[in-house]
C-alpha cells in the first residue's frame, strides 16, 4: 500500500521545512515523525470506532480504547479515568502532571460524531482512507482529527518526561452532536474537581482559513452565539377550498414572515467581536477595511454598517440572526388549511437571552394570531423561552494569546490570530457556564467553502493534519513552560 | 332566459307555510307516498350496508341488488343492464319507457362512496342507523339517499302503471368519487346509446342535496346548473441552502411568502355566466338592503366595481362571481439549522366555465410574478407538470324551460315560498362528463341540509329523515313534472 510512504514523506518535507537550522534537527524529526505516526493511528482507530448517537455507536469503546493507549504510554493508571452516566456514552479523562506553578488547563474535545450512511459516501466513513492527499472518515474534521492531536501531544509530552508548569488536563466526552449524555455538561456538574481549571482549550473548530488554498487568518473562537428554535404557529377552522375566506393560516403565517425577513436585530459588538474587527482591518483593505475601522468608532458609521453587514458573515457577527428554516401547512390539496406553521432558527448575541429574542419576534411578527413557541432541542414546544442571557465573552488571557500568536507568526508567516465569535453553538456553553473561560481552535486548514462537517465524504488533508499535530504540540509545551 | 323572481321572505313566515303544503293523511296519495316511503328506505338500508369504498368495496353487488329489485318490479330484462369494464364497478342503467313523445330524460347518481373509518364514527358507517331524527351512514347523503330515491321513484312510476311522454333512463354508476373511468365517463364514451337524452337531472346536486337549510328551515332550493374545474398548482423555490447561522437575503422561504402574499391579494376578474347572473337576480329578491342592492348592481353592465368589492367579502357570494385560487399546503426545509433547500406551495383553484387550467397557470405566473417561483400543474396523481390542460372547462348548460318550469311547480307545491335559484357548484361531480358529451345537465335532489351540517366525506354523515323521505316525494313528483304530457 502505497498510504505509508506516502504519509511519512509528506511528514519528512513539512519537518525540513520546520526544522533546516535546528542542529536537533535528526532528533526533532524523528521525535516529530514517531508522534505523526502515532496520531494517524489513533485517528483511524477512533474512526473505526462507530461513536455516532445511533444503537450502532458507542463513545465508551472509543473512550476506553484510548484509555489503554494512554496507560500504554505510561500514564499512571489513577490519572487515566473514563466515566459518565450512561454505559454507552462514557468519557474519558487524563491528566498530565505539572510543577503546579499555575492552575490546570482543560482540553476538551468530542469523542461523538454525527450519521453517516455508507450509501452517501464515496468510502466507508467509517475506516479512514487516504486519498489524493486527504484523509476521509466520518469525524476526521468534527473532531476525531482534533481529538487524534490532542492524544498525541499529551503522549508526546508524557514520553519526552515534559514537566508542565500547570496540569494539562484532556477531556474526551460523548454527546456533543445530540444525545441526552451530554459528557461536558456532566463532568463540571458531577465531577469538577476532575476538569477544574483556569481555562479551557476546545478543539472543536478549525483555525486556519483557507481561501484559493492560501491561508486567510488563523481563527481564535472566544465566544459563542445562543442557539435557539422557535415554532410560529397559526390555526385557523380552515373549510372547503371551493370557497376561500379572508382569514387563512398560510396567508397570516407568510405576512409575519415577509415582516420577518425584513427585519434586522440591532448591531452590537462586544469585546470578541471589536478584537476581531480590529485585528481584520489590518488584513483586509479597501472599502472593506475602511468599513471595519468605521464601526469601531463612536458611534459607529451606518454606512459602513451597512455595506459590511451586506455580507452574512459579517451580519452574523454583528447582530443576532434569525431565519426561517421550515414550513409546513395543512392536510389536503383541497381543504383550506386548519394549521401552519415555521421554523425560524436564531443564533443570540452573547448577553442576550432566547426568551429576549421570543419577545422581540412577537413584536415583529406583529400579530397576535400567529403564536410564537419555544422549541427545545428535543421538538418540545414552550410558550416562554429560558430567560438565561447567553455567556459574555471571557477576557482574551495573554498566556493564551500571545504564545498562540508567536507560534501562529513563526508556522505561517504574515498570518494573524483573529479572535471570533462562533455562530454556532459547542460544548464550550456548558464550560462558559461552569464559569470556565474558553477559548477555541484547532490549527487544522480547511476552505469554509469546502467544510464538510456534518457531510457526506468529510475529510482533511494530510499535510495539514500533521502540521496541526505538530503545532498543536508547540503550543501545548510553550503554555505550559512559562 | 329570464327567471320569473320570487319576492318571498324567508324564515318565520315560511316555517308556517311549510305545515299547509303537507298532504291529508288520509289522502290517496299519501297512502301511496307511505308505502313509496318504506320502499325508498328499504333501498336506501340496502345500499348503505354494501360497502361500496374505492378500496374493499364492490360496487357490482349493489348495481346487482338493484338490478334484481327492477326485474322483480317488471322491468323487462332487456331494459335493466348491468355493465361496466371492472368486474368489481360495474354500472346499472336502467330505462322506463315512455311514450317517445319527446327525447329521454337521464338520471344520474354514483353507487360508490368515500372511505369511512369505523374507528373515527359515532355508528357503523356502515349500517343505516336512525336517531335523533336523522339517519347516519356512509352515503346518506352523498348520495345513497338519492341513489334510493331514484330508484324508487321509477319503481313507483313503473308500479302505477305509469307512462310519461320520456323515456326516463336511470344510471347508477361507479367511480365518482375514487378511481377512474368505470363510470358515467365509460358509459358516455362507450354506451352512448343507453344514455342518450335531451338533459340530464343529477341528484348529487350540491353533494345529494339541493335545499339549504337553518335550523331545518329551507332556504334555497339550488338548482345547479354549472360547475366550475378543479385545478391544483405547486409553487416551488429552490435555493442552494447553507448553514442557518449565516441567513442570506436569497431565502426559499422568504421568496415563496411574497409570492404567496401576491396572490393572497389578488382577486381573478369579475365575470358572470348566464347561471351566476340569474343566481344574483333571484337572490336579490330574497336578500334585502345593501346586499340586495349591490346584488342588482352587480347584474348591470357594466358592473358596479363597489357592489362588488362589498359582495366579494362574503366568500360564498365571492366564489361565485370569479376564479379563485387559493393556498392549501406549504411544505420548506429539512433541518431547523439548515438554510431550507425548497419551499414549495399547493394552491387549488376553481376555474369558472370557459377557462383552461393553463390559463389560470399563466395568471398565477404573472400574479406571483417572480421567474424564480416555477408554477406547475399537479395532476389528480400528483405528477407535476410543466403546463396544464389547454381544454376550456365546459360553459353551462342553458336553463331549459322544460326543466325549470316543472320545479318551480313541484318546489312551490311542497315548499311553497322556497326561492329555485340557479347555482354553479364550486365542487365537481359527474355532471362534467355528461356536459362534456353534450348533454345539458342539471343538479336537482329534494334533500335539505342545514348550513354548516354538511358531513359528505366526513364523519357521522347524516340526513334528517323527514327530509330524505320530503325529498322522495319530491323527486317522485318532479319526474311525472318533466314527462307529463
Amino acid at each position: 500500500m502505497r498510504t505509508s510512504t506516502r504519509a511519512g514523506a509528506a511528514a519528512r518535507l513539512l519537518m525540513a521545512a520546520c526544522c533546516l537550522a535546528c542542529a536537533a534537527c535528526a532528533a526533532a524529526a524523528d521525535a516529530t515523525s514517531t508522534s505523526n505516526a502515532l496520531a494517524r493511528e489513533l485517528l483511524a482507530q477512533l474512526t473505526a470506532i462507530n461513536t455516532t448517537d445511533s444503537e450502532r455507536g458507542n463513545v465508551t469503546t472509543a473512550a476506553e480504547a484510548m484509555a489503554q493507549r494512554l496507560r500504554t504510554a505510561g500514564f499512571p493508571a489513577e490519572d487515566v479515568r473514563v466515566l459518565g452516566p450512561s454505559e454507552r456514552k462514557k468519557n474519558l479523562i487524563v491528566r498530565l502532571r505539572g510543577t503546579g506553578a499555575h492552575k490546570p488547563v482543560l482540553l476538551i474535545g468530542h469523542l461523538d460524531v454525527v450519521e453517516a450512511r455508507r450509501e452517501d459516501w464515496s468510502t466507508d466513513p467509517f475506516q479512514l482512507v487516504e486519498k489524493d492527499g486527504e484523509l476521509y472518515g466520518r469525524g476526521t474534521l468534527d473532531m476525531k482529527g482534533p481529538d487524534a492531536i490532542m492524544l498525541a501531544s499529551l503522549i508526546r509530552l508524557r514520553q519526552e518526561g515534559f514537566r508542565p508548569t500547570r496540569d494539562i488536563i484532556l477531556a474526551l466526552t460523548a454527546d456533543e452532536e445530540g444525545g441526552s449524555a451530554n459528557g461536558v455538561q456532566w463532568l463540571v456538574q458531577h465531577h469538577r474537581e476532575l476538569v477544574d481549571a483556569q481555562f479551557v482549550l476546545s478543539g472543536d473548530d478549525y483555525s486556519v482559513l483557507l481561501v484559493k488554498g492560501k491561508p486567510l487568518y488563523f481563527k481564535l473562537v472566544a465566544s459563542e452565539k445562543v442557539y435557539a428554535d422557535f415554532q410560529l404557529q397559526v390555526t385557523n377552522k380552515g373549510g372547503h377550498s371551493s370557497v376561500p375566506v379572508a382569514d387563512n393560516a398560510i396567508y397570516t403565517l407568510t405576512r409575519g414572515l415577509d415582516r420577518l425577513a425584513a427585519y434586522q436585530f440591532p448591531f452590537e459588538l462586544n469585546a470578541v467581536t471589536r478584537e476581531y474587527y480590529r485585528r481584520l482591518a489590518q488584513i483586509e483593505s479597501g472599502q472593506r477595511a475602511a468599513d471595519m475601522r468605521a464601526i469601531l468608532s463612536n458611534p459607529p458609521d451606518r454606512q459602513a454598517l451597512e455595506r459590511l453587514s451586506a455580507d452574512p458573515v459579517e451580519r452574523s457577527i454583528t447582530h443576532t440572526t434569525c431565519v426561517a428554516t421550515r414550513l409546513d401547512a395543512g392536510h389536503a390539496n383541497n381543504a383550506l388549511p386548519q394549521r401552519a406553521r415555521a421554523v425560524v432558527n436564531c443564533r443570540i448575541l452573547p448577553g442576550h437571552s432566547p426568551e429576549e429574542v421570543r419577545q422581540q419576534l412577537v413584536q415583529v411578527l406583529a400579530d397576535p394570531a400567529i403564536a410564537v413557541n419555544y422549541q427545545a432541542s428535543d421538538g418540545t414546544l414552550t410558550d416562554h423561552a429560558p430567560a438565561v442571557r447567553g455567556f459574555a465573552p471571557p477576557p482574551l488571557l495573554p498566556e493564551m494569546l500571545d504564545p498562540l500568536d508567536q507560534l501562529v507568526a513563526a508556522t505561517w508567516p504574515g498570518l494573524k490570530v483573529i479572535p471570533n465569535m462562533s455562530a454556532g453553538a459547542s460544548d464550550a456553553t456548558h464550560t462558559s457556564a461552569a464559569g470556565l473561560s474558553t477559548y477555541t481552535f484547532s490549527p487544522l486548514s480547511v476552505d469554509p467553502s469546502d467544510d464538510r462537517e456534518h457531510g457526506r465524504d468529510e475529510r482533511i488533508s494530510v499535510a495539514s493534519f500533521y502540521q496541526a499535530n505538530e503545532f498543536f504540540y508547540r503550543y501545548l509545551r510553550t503554555l505550559t513552560a512559562r | 332566459m329570464t327567471l320569473p323572481v320570487r319576492r318571498l321572505r324567508l324564515g318565520v313566515l315560511f316555517t308556517a307555510l311549510l305545515g299547509g303544503a303537507a298532504l291529508a293523511a288520509d289522502h290517496p296519495e299519501a297512502v301511496a307516498g307511505r308505502s313509496a316511503d318504506a320502499l325508498a328506505h328499504d333501498i336506501f338500508k340496502q345500499l348503505i350496508e354494501i360497502n361500496t369504498t374505492d378500496s374493499v368495496g364492490n360496487i357490482t353487488t349493489a348495481a346487482q341488488a338493484l338490478a334484481q329489485r327492477f326485474l322483480a318490479a317488471g322491468f323487462p330484462a332487456a331494459d335493466v343492464l348491468v355493465a361496466g369494464p371492472e368486474e368489481r364497478k360495474k354500472n346499472l342503467v336502467v330505462r322506463l319507457h315512455g311514450s317517445g313523445g319527446q327525447r329521454p330524460v337521464l338520471l344520474i347518481g354514483h353507487l360508490d362512496v368515500v372511505e369511512a373509518r369505523s374507528e373515527d364514527w359515532s355508528t357503523d358507517p356502515f349500517k343505516l342507523i336512525e336517531k335523533d331524527g336523522y339517519f347516519y351512514g356512509r352515503g346518506t347523503l352523498d348520495m345513497k339517499s338519492g341513489d334510493a330515491i331514484m330508484a324508487a321513484a321509477l319503481l313507483r312510476l313503473k308500479q302505477e302503471g305509469y307512462r310519461g311522454t320520456r323515456d326516463l333512463i336511470l344510471a347508477l354508476t361507479a367511480d365518482e368519487e375514487n378511481g377512474c373511468c368505470n363510470g358515467v365517463e365509460w358509459l358516455t364514451r362507450n354506451h352512448r346509446d343507453l344514455i342518450d337524452a335531451e338533459f340530464v337531472l343529477n341528484h348529487d346536486g350540491l353533494v345529494g342535496y339541493s335545499i339549504t337549510s337553518e335550523h331545518g328551515v329551507p332556504e334555497e332550493f339550488a338548482l345547479s346548473a354549472t360547475e366550475k374545474m378543479y385545478a391544483d398548482y405547486q409553487l416551488a423555490v429552490t435555493n442552494r441552502g447553507g448553514h442557518s447561522s449565516l441567513p442570506r437575503p436569497d431565502n426559499a422561504i422568504y421568496q415563496l411568502a411574497q409570492g404567496l402574499l401576491r396572490i393572497s391579494q389578488y382577486s381573478f376578474p369579475f365575470e358572470l355566466n348566464e347561471i351566476t347572473r340569474a343566481y344574483f337576480e333571484r337572490m336579490a329578491g330574497a336578500r334585502s338592503g345593501q346586499v340586495a342592492a349591490d346584488m342588482r348592481a352587480i347584474t348591470r353592465s357594466p358592473a358596479d366595481a363597489q357592489a362588488i368589492a362589498r359582495l366579494a367579502l362574503e366568500p360564498e357570494l365571492n366564489s361565485l362571481m370569479r376564479t379563485t385560487c387559493v393556498a392549501t399546503r406549504l411544505d420548506g426545509g429539512h433541518a431547523n439549522n439548515a438554510l431550507p433547500q425548497r419551499a414549495q406551495a399547493v394552491v387549488n383553484c376553481r376555474i369558472l366555465p370557459g377557462h383552461s387550467k393553463e390559463e389560470v397557470r399563466k395568471e398565477l405566473m404573472q400574479v406571483v410574478n417572480d421567474p424564480q417561483i416555477a408554477v406547475r400543474y399537479l395532476t389528480e396523481d400528483g405528477a407535476l407538470a410543466d403546463t396544464a390542460p389547454e381544454q376550456r372547462s365546459l360553459p353551462p348548460s342553458p336553463l331549459l324551460p322544460q326543466v325549470l318550469g316543472p320545479l318551480q311547480n313541484t318546489v312551490a307545491a311542497l315548499w311553497p315560498g322556497l326561492p329555485v335559484v340557479p347555482f354553479m357548484n364550486a365542487g365537481a361531480t359527474d355532471g362534467i362528463f355528461t356536459r362534456a358529451a353534450g348533454l345539458p345537465t342539471y343538479g336537482v335532489a329534494g334533500i335539505a341540509v342545514d348550513r354548516g351540517d354538511v358531513r359528505a366525506h366526513g364523519r357521522d354523515e347524516r340526513v334528517r329523515v323527514s327530509s330524505f323521505y320530503r325529498g322522495n316525494e319530491f323527486f317522485y313528483r318532479y319526474l311525472k313534472a318533466i314527462t307529463a304530457p
